[in-house]
């Protein structure tokens, strides 16, 4: 994307959002690919290939796409998981305040601004340390930032584990004793002891029983309002999109194809692969038509993505054009854009 | 944190498995025999060169023959005699002392007064014996008999515990005794096999964790350096560091062979457990741990090389019974332990015996290694089955 289209709004930021508490602005993150002897640099995997969007201030973005779209190395990235390839990450604690690019940071000065960002991850089985009791897992970070110990340190963690509905004792037990809904909790106090501001749910949710899905997405929710927390959600399941976000961003094959409120989406949705993933999202209406868009095939290799438009080798409606350029952000509305050539401008 | 490792999944595992309880009880008695030695009870490095009998004395349960029994005979008379018709007679006798069994007799007329009348019935016997003519007479086997307890009673009656064992398994070709010599390699065996698999063990999980956890440049270095060491045959390279301290300050002790063995020793695990680091540094809670902003020194220390414990459990069993057979063949080679009797040592000696039919040497040394090495063969083995977590 050329600035002069950045800057006359064909983007997929959100236009009507100001002062953000986060702008990620052509984000990147290549896989060098390396082959013989000597390593040579053969190529790239683009898992994310310069994304942008702004998240506002207790607002839920939500990152949708398919496995291997590059949903959870952009969330990875952005807390500099992973060292970024390009882009930055424009964030600003303070209301209309100073803004700073976490990317440009050191890592030492990256470490202050930790507290502020976490993330909470899929695999409640992986993303709690066995040898640790649940005491340490949550209290190891307040200790190491210096923001209690001792008895105060005892009390803050029971505090976190019965916020997030886990009793109290729990502290001295060891994660192989909980179930994976009561991990995830574990997860979530985890994220939630450091007082962020910004938090990625890294397919938070995927990982659990429907039922208890419901019961950690309310709990996410509640802590939202709570905390003044804002979330980076990233999902695959637009059900349980729907239900908790503001905002939504569709991913295919590392770029943003559409982007906009969570009715733009679920009422307007433009591009095809919107649609498409729409459609596969299961009512329970048996008088509704099956018309269900099926993809043919598998996501391209990112390795060695199709010419022009990424999608255009699945989609049901591609031209002759879309296999020569990359579409240009169409704007729908102030909140609403797509990048797809078959798309009108509103006018 | 030690209440939650005994009452955990693997601990309970291993202690259902009767043979690893069983091997564990064997590696107990070694070690408990080790501390003891340490301490200095039990057999000390002097007595272990000490004379306790007549050359090549056969253990308990081998029948002496005619041939060697005389001999036996003519040592035990001759050790006595000699030193009473020595010039000091009195501090001649004195010194004679064959683990614990002394002299009766201090006087060196009546020593000499005693045994002359036995030296005529001994030359008889050997005579009878050398024309073939011993099993004809009817009276030289008891005749032998009343002569062996006559010269027994030349000798007290040997004390303790140690002095009573310390024939039970023979002697070498300079009468010292083989039950010693062997228990005491088990404190040289435990001794290597403990500060080479330590050593080895932390090198590795030091060298594996920085390559996995730092990678880049740390990671291409050590992975070159360990490529490199097992390129080469691991005994020549145990030859070429053992021979390199000939002539040293340190030639005559351990450290010679500490050194080679931990030099090629720490390759495995270093293998081993830089692979699992690679594999937990992706995880998600080492992720997290980042997230929160921890140092990568803590992440290392505090989240990924506490759960590569099980692999280091194995592989220090594995390298301590390593440490023990390369032993034995280093110091066969004359590479190995110097000063000091070793299972290898005692090997090296045997195989002058073993041409000649006696066994008692290299036997005792065998058996003795052979039960430590398979009690812990069993156990890495059952180590192994029940941390490892793919082995459910």
């Amino acid at each position: 994307m050329s600035k002069a289209a950045f800057e006359a709004g064909a983007s997929s930021v959100d236009l009507t959002i100001e002062d953000p508490l986060l702008e990620v602005r052509d984000l990147k993150k290549y896989f060098p690919i390396r082959k013989g002897v000597f390593a040579r640099h053969v190529g790239d995997v683009k898992a994310v290939d310069g994304i942008s969007f702004r998240v506002r201030r207790n607002e839920t973005l939500s990152l949708v796409g398919e496995s291997g779209c590059g949903k959870t190395t952009a969330g990875r990235t952005l807390l500099r998981l992973l060292a970024p390839t390009g882009g930055s990450a424009l964030y600003r604690p303070i209301p209309n305040g100073p803004q700073v690019d976490l990317f440009e940071l050191s890592n030492a000065k990256m470490r202050g601004f930790r507290s502020d960002l976490q993330i909470i991850f899929q695999d409640p089985f992986a993303s709690l340390n066995p040898r640790m009791p649940v005491s340490m897992i949550i209290g190891e970070a307040l200790r190491v930032h210096g923001l209690a110990r001792g008895a105060e340190l005892e009390d803050r963690v029971s505090q976190l584990l019965e916020r997030v509905g886990l009793r109290a004792e729990a502290r001295n037990r060891f994660p192989h004793e909980f179930s994976g809904g009561q991990r995830q909790r574990i997860g979530i106090a985890r994220a939630l002891a450091l007082n962020p501001r910004f938090i990625v749910c890294d397919e938070a949710v995927s990982a659990l029983d429907v039922s208890i899905q419901a019961q950690i997405i309310n709990l996410l929710k509640d802590l939202q309002e709570e905390f003044n927390l804002s979330f980076l959600f990233i999902a695959h399941d637009l059900s349980v999109v729907k239900y908790l976000s503001d905002r939504i961003a569709v991913m295919y094959l590392g770029r943003i194809v559409e982007t906009g409120t969570t009715q733009d989406i679920f009422e307007r949705a433009a591009h095809p692969y919107t649609q498409a993933l729409l459609s596969a999202v299961p009512r329970p209406d048996p008088t509704l038509a099956k018309d269900r868009i099926v993809l043919q095939g598998d996501v391209p290799s990112p390795m060695n993505p199709p010419s022009g438009c990424h999608f255009r080798t699945r989609c049901p409606l591609a031209e002759d054009r879309c296999a020569e350029t990359y579409p240009d952000y169409v704007r729908l509305s102030a909140t609403h854009s797509a990048a797809c050539h078959l798309i009108q401008p509103e006018t | 944190m030690m209440r939650r490792f005994f009452r955990s999944r693997g601990v309970r595992k291993l202690v259902r498995d009767r043979l690893a309880m069983v091997a564990l009880g064997v590696i107990s008695i070694y070690l408990a025999l080790f501390f003891m030695m340490w301490c200095g009870f039990l057999v000390e490095k002097e007595e272990t060169f000490e004379r306790v009998g007549a050359n090549t004395e056969v253990g308990f349960f081998e029948e002496p023959t005619i041939e060697q029994r005389l001999l036996y005979l003519e040592f035990y008379l001759d050790n006595l005699y000699s030193a009473a018709d020595s010039r000091t007679p009195e501090a001649s006798l004195a010194a004679i002392d064959l683990y614990g069994r002394l002299p009766t007799l201090t006087d060196p007329d009546a020593v000499i007064e005693r045994i002359d009348p036995l030296w005529e019935v001994y030359d008889e016997l050997v005579e009878l014996y050398e024309d073939d003519a011993f099993s004809d007479d009817p009276e030289s086997l008891p005749r032998l008999e009343e002569l062996e307890a006559e010269a027994a009673t030349l000798y007290t009656e040997p004390e303790g515990l140690m002095g009573r064992l310390a024939l039970a398994l023979g002697t070498d070709r300079q009468g010292r005794s083989i039950f010693l010599r062997a228990l005491y390699s088990i404190k040289i065996a435990v001794q290597i096999g403990l500060v080479c698999a330590l050593i080895s063990v932390a090198i590795g999980t030091i060298l594996g964790g920085a390559a996995a956890f730092f990678g880049g440049v740390v990671d291409h270095v050590i992975v070159w350096l360990y490529s490199t060491f097992s390129a080469i045959p691991y005994i020549v390279l145990l030859m070429v560091l053992a021979a390199m301290f000939l002539g040293s300050a340190f030639e005559g002790t351990l450290v010679p062979v500490y050194t080679a063995f931990c030099m090629t020793f720490w390759i495995a695990p270093c293998r081993v457990i830089r692979g699992e680091v690679m594999k937990l540094r992706e995880l998600e809670y080492v992720q997290a741990a980042t997230a929160v902003g921890f140092g990568r020194g803590r992440i290392l220390l505090k989240h990924i090389i506490p759960n590569t414990t099980h692999l280091m459990f194995i592989n220090f069993s594995l390298l301590f019974i390593g440490a023990i057979k390369a032993e034995v063949i280093l110091s066969f080679l004359n590479l190995g332990v110097k000063n000091e009797p070793s299972w290898g040592v005692m090997i090296k000696q045997a195989t002058q015996e073993v041409i000649s039919g006696f066994f008692w040497q290299i036997g005792a040394a065998t058996v003795f290694m052979f039960v430590l090495v398979l009690a812990f063969n069993v156990l890495s083995d059952a180590l192994q089955d029940a941390f490892d977590p793919k082995h459910v």
